[in-house]
């Protein structure tokens, strides 16, 4: 285990983390706001750690893909925690295990609050809690791969272990120009829905926060009733945008290089937008009572994109709406958008293929013989990835299970306790009746509200990365290569 | 530069490793999906898993945008169709492994007509070094410069041999002709020596004269030179077919083991003076029988290394001949200098160096092509031969003028004007027309003037 290499990665994290944090302090002083203070503490004592731990380069930066599991995991906790230390501390946010569920719910971009009040909250809050957003949609590692240099193989090992879905593949042959094309075509397209925005008369701190908060298909808001109270015109904006962001970015790199077959052909974002349309007319004939035309269709739009992209705004309290769309609703949060996008859910690409695999194990019952390869993209898949892919629906039943498990001892009823470990695991936000919409999480008990971080940053992660941390084998290398270890070795064999 | 592979077998990636180190874009295609993750797991390149010479395949792999395209599959054919195919769609330049005899009598038809860039034939490379070798039984290696004209000779210094406690300096005077030490290896350190270095017995030293005075060299310091009589080789390969081709044109006599029956009746229509035995090369009674421990020199080359490993162990056991180890897939590089084997030829990197060296010099906008390319002592050392196309900052002026903004550890070791080889001293400068050789351990030169700070 190459212990030098990870700390060198996580101080990294740290030392951007820091440069981040500087952010809302200048948001602060534009808006003379004494919570800036404590940002700026926060945000000089992570450049001050991540400068030590960055200051003696390795001596061998190779790493396998154990390393680059652990050191994922690794930085997202520690980003989390220093994500939430200027709440804490400034107390903006009195409670420390709040501040920890905020600052997590922001990285992940599960955009699931504590706070029932959030206009209240400094300006440089409210922008830290959407940067957050912002950061942890594409990756801060994936951040990391575009501006340092690493050398060889060995940083396809953090990529795979930080994007979402089954099988990760590049755009370019080499890791650091996939990576900023990927951040290039992220900004882009966060500050595409940023004019959009001010074009509906949004002032800019709030495009700002909207445009942040979407792109990484979070869902912080900046108003209590996050956003219902804007108009129509700007409803319809980010229900595109979250839509968009549910994409693959692939079809965007194809789409930059004109190749729009190849965009459009994609099997994984045909199928995200055929189900987003159905769910959309499914929805909007089911609440056609309750609204006109217009209002319902956009209501519908807007609901089934959010919760289909994972992000988790809401223009009304879909809470109260009828069951058949809120089943709808809860079932959207499982398949979640696409590979490769900044969403989270299971992702459309796994819920494809699953598909494929029972459609061809009634094959095998019907013609017990038949040999039949599932295709996907046009391409076989191999046995590993359908077997990796079963591997973690099995996974994620087993800690959804947990969970829920854990939950229930706040004596909720169990739509509370099953939607809002749906609503963590898969990053979307707001679940049903006391997670609604309307509501928040900050009654649940101390230990519910860990049981939940941990899901929401194992849902970040696609769970590997994170439980590699429970494996025992993990820490006895990692002890085995530490100086003390090797110290110990060496005595004993003498 | 954007370089596309076809084929992830040794060559294949044995190129991956290098061009990804140099800081090239890498896609590499092969039809077996296990290859390609093997590779994507290990170097930053992308894989793609089909058949390079369709068009589909090829365009997935961005062809049109590809500066190279280098096609090493198993089958000549299909690189050839790969080229052709990448030279249609792409604007790219094209490099081809043909190895089959059938073709590569015909390389410069098939290059010119195929518009090819670079046709490599490793069999061919590798029977060529064999033979060098051969020619020179005392070295390890023996690598040509300047078409042939120079020789850069690799050796081990014998204990109680005259240069024994020698400087540089001193064996200089002593010679009457011009040659230069480059690179000398002692307890696994490289040096880049200057005249006051003092060798040991032990060390492994590589010198570069012209190929007349290589012999001087030799004879003077009492290293033997002459060249081996007869050879036995083990394994009828491709490899095989062009070593004793190369032997029996010099007059060596050659006599081939092979297993399989129709392919010893091929070889002996094709070698017509070689003597083609029919058996087990790695049978004991048969090696003796066919008088290895007579034998002057003995090179096993079938196709599995450990074979050739233990058959020239057992052969320097047995017999005083020279031998001359190939290996091809092996990684263990370690253990096998550990072995003392002796005279090691390593087909891909053959292979790769040429490939390299033609990469070098395109990616570098400056016309000066690099001519050959060695790497020595495992990658740690790099001897480059360039081509002086056009006037620049260190043409036309004494070297001596130069002595302080030359690199450290790097060595001019010649220059070949008009094919005579000027072994350089302070007052002689480098003309527009010479190649020069530079030997250095600032590995990836890709032009002349980065020699200089």
């Amino acid at each position: 285990m190459n212990n030098a290499m990870i700390s060198f990665i996580i101080g990294s994290v740290l030392k951007i983390e820091g440069i981040l944090l500087l952010g809302p302090c200048a948001a602060a002083v534009w808006y003379r706001e004494q919570v800036g203070w404590y940002y700026l503490c926060v945000a000089l004592f992570c450049i001050v750690c991540g400068w030590l731990m960055t200051f003696r380069k390795p001596a061998n930066p190779v790493f396998y893909l154990k390393e680059g599991c652990v050191a994922t995991a690794l930085s997202w906790l520690v980003l989390s925690f220093f994500g939430g230390l200027p709440m804490y501390i400034s107390h903006q946010i009195p409670s420390f295990i709040d501040a920890m569920f905020e600052s997590a719910s922001g990285f992940t971009t599960t955009g699931a609050t504590i706070l029932g009040d959030v206009e209240h909250l400094a300006r440089a809050t409210l922008l830290w809690r959407s940067m957050t957003h912002w950061i942890g949609g594409m990756g801060i590692l994936v951040f990391l791969l575009a501006i340092i240099p690493l050398s060889g193989g060995s940083n396809m090992n953090i990529m795979r272990a930080e994007s979402p879905g089954p099988s990760v593949g590049k755009l370019v042959p080499r890791v650091r120009h996939t990576a900023r094309i990927l951040y290039l075509i992220y900004i882009g397209m966060t500050a595409l829905e940023l004019i959009f925005l001010l074009c509906g008369g949004m002032s800019l701190f709030e495009s700002v926060n909207t445009s942040m908060a979407t792109a990484g298909t979070g869902g912080f808001g900046v108003r209590n009733d996050s956003l219902a109270s804007y108009s129509p015109y700007i409803q319809w904006v980010v229900t595109v945008f979250m839509i968009l962001f549910g994409v693959n970015f692939n079809a965007y790199y194809f789409i930059v290089f004109r190749q729009f077959r190849k965009a459009f052909g994609m099997e994984e974002v045909r199928n995200y937008l055929l189900i987003v349309l159905v769910a959309i007319l499914f929805v909007f004939c089911n609440i056609y009572p309750l609204y006109s035309a217009a209002d319902g269709l956009r209501h519908a739009a807007f609901q089934v994109g959010s919760i289909m992209s994972t992000t988790g705004f809401s223009t009304v309290d879909f809470n109260l709406w009828p069951q058949a769309t809120r089943a709808i609703l809860v079932l959207l949060m499982f398949i979640g958008a696409c590979a490769g996008s900044t969403a989270g859910g299971l992702k459309v690409s796994r819920i494809v293929i699953g598909f494929k695999t029972v459609k061809k194990e009634l094959t095998a019952y019907l013609h017990p013989k038949s040999i039949k390869k599932i295709q996907y993209e046009g391409k076989p898949v191999e046995h590993d990835v359908v077997r990796s892919i079963n591997v973690y629906f099995i996974t994620f039943v087993l800690l959804f299970a947990g969970s829920v498990l854990l939950i229930s001892f706040n004596g909720y009823g169990l739509e509370t306790n099953f939607t809002a470990v749906a609503a963590t695991i898969n990053n979307v936000g707001p679940g049903l009746e006391k997670v609604g919409p309307a509501v928040n999480f900050g009654h649940f008990s101390v230990l519910s509200k860990c049981v939940l971080i941990f899901d929401m940053i194992a849902g970040r992660l696609e769970l590997f990365p994170l439980l590699m941390l429970f494996h025992p084998g993990i820490w006895k290398e990692a002890g085995r290569s530490s100086r003390l270890g090797r110290y110990l070795s060496k005595k004993n064999l003498q | 530069m954007k370089i596309i592979i076809v084929g992830a077998g040794n060559v294949g990636s044995t190129l991956v490793e290098q061009l990804a180190h140099e800081g090239h874009d890498i896609t590499i295609i092969d039809i077996v999906a296990r290859k390609i993750q093997a590779i994507t797991d290990n170097y930053d390149v992308m894989g793609i898993v089909g058949n390079g010479a369709s068009y589909s395949v090829l365009m997935e792999a961005g062809i049109e945008q590809a500066d190279l395209m280098i096609a090493v599959t198993e089958a000549d054919e299909l690189n050839l169709l790969c080229c052709t195919v990448a030279k249609r769609v792409g604007r790219c330049a094209a490099i081809a492994r043909v190895r089959m005899p059938d073709y590569s009598k015909e390389v410069r038809y098939l290059q010119e007509q195929l518009g090819l860039a670079l046709v490599i034939n490793p069999e061919m490379e590798t029977a060529k070094e064999a033979a060098r070798i051969l020619a020179m039984p005392t070295a390890l290696e023996v690598m040509a410069f300047a078409h042939g004209q120079a020789e850069m000779i690799k050796l081990v210094v014998p204990e109680g041999n005259t240069i024994v406690g020698m400087t540089l300096a001193e064996m200089t005077k002593k010679l009457s002709v011009s040659a230069l030490v480059c690179a000398v290896e002692r307890k696994g350190e490289v040096y880049i020596p200057s005249g006051s270095f003092r060798l040991e017995s032990g060390d492994t030293l590589t010198f570069v004269a012209s190929r007349r005075n290589i012999r001087t060299f030799m004879d003077t310091f009492g290293f033997k030179t002459k060249r081996v009589r007869n050879t036995l080789i083990v394994g009828g390969s491709k490899a095989s077919y062009y070593l004793a081709q190369e032997l029996l044109h010099s007059g060596v006599a050659v006599k081939i083991i092979e297993q399989n029956q129709a392919r010893c009746e091929e070889l002996s229509v094709l070698l017509p003076k070689a003597v083609i035995i029919n058996g087990d090369g790695t049978d004991e009674a048969l090696l003796k029988e066919e008088g290895i421990e007579r034998a002057e020199s003995f090179v096993p080359l079938t196709g599995i290394d450990e074979v050739n490993i233990i058959l020239t162990l057992y052969a320097k056991k047995i017999s005083e001949a020279k031998v001359i180890t190939k290996i091809n897939r092996m990684n263990f590089k370690s253990v096998v200098n550990s072995l003392e084997l002796g005279s090691v030829i390593y087909p891909r990197y053959i292979t790769a160096e040429a490939i390299i060296a033609y990469v070098r010099a395109r990616s570098e906008a400056r016309n000066n092509n690099i001519e050959t390319l060695y790497h020595l002592f495992d990658h740690r050392v790099e001897a480059i031969e360039f081509e002086v196309n056009e006037p620049s900052e260190i043409t036309g002026k004494p070297l001596v003028e130069m002595r302080q903004s030359i690199k450290k550890e790097l060595l001019i070791a010649f220059i070949n004007r008009n094919g005579h080889i000027i072994i350089p001293s302070g007052h002689d400068s480098i003309e527009v027309g010479d190649t020069v050789m530079i030997v250095t351990k600032h590995t990836g030169l890709q032009s002349l003037t980065e020699i200089l700070n």
